[in-house]
């Protein structure tokens, strides 16, 4: 079970990881970052159920505020430049 | 099977490490070094060290990406190469 979840995110992040190299533009690059950083906390969050600590779980809180703080401003910046 | 993991987070960082000094545009390069720390908050978690993630998630992810577009922003026509 464990094991599946790794194979399909390590799956997903390196599709994710391809799309942000050779992407057209910056918004396609955009994107793959958000679903990066959403798969990472997820990783996270069963890496906690894993090790059976709750401090992990803190680390998913921060970044997923974080990342989200970081989409917005590169969107944000994208929007304004033209 | 945390070994496979740890290996593949560490070519993926090398290739955006590079990926970030060699885009043309900086944008793109803004983006990889955010690949490059997410990487790392992944690197430090499987590493057991749980506080070095927490600072390195709130200054790679929120601090140096805003204060990079920020600066970009005041910056006009910075964006040419």
């Amino acid at each position: 079970m464990i094991t599946a979840f790794f194979v399909l995110v390590a799956a997903g992040v390196i599709l994710s990881f391809i799309r942000i190299l050779l992407g057209p533009t910056s918004s396609d690059r955009v994107a793959a970052l958000d679903t990066m950083n959403v798969m990472l906390i997820g990783t996270i969050t069963v890496i906690a159920l894993i090790l059976k600590r709750g401090i992990y779980l803190d680390i998913a809180l921060v970044y997923g505020l974080l990342s989200y703080l970081e989409t917005v401003v590169i969107s944000r910046y994208m929007e304004g430049r033209k | 099977m945390m070994t496979a993991l740890v290996v593949l987070a560490g070519a993926i960082m090398t290739v955006a490490a590079v990926f970030a000094v060699e885009a043309k545009k900086i944008l793109d390069s803004v983006i990889a070094m955010s690949v490059v720390s997410l990487v790392s908050v992944f690197l430090f978690i499987a590493m057991r060290a749980p506080d070095v993630a927490i600072t390195e998630a709130s200054v790679g992810a929120g601090l140096v990406t805003a204060v990079f577009l920020v600066a970009l922003f005041r910056m006009k026509g910075g964006d040419e190469e």
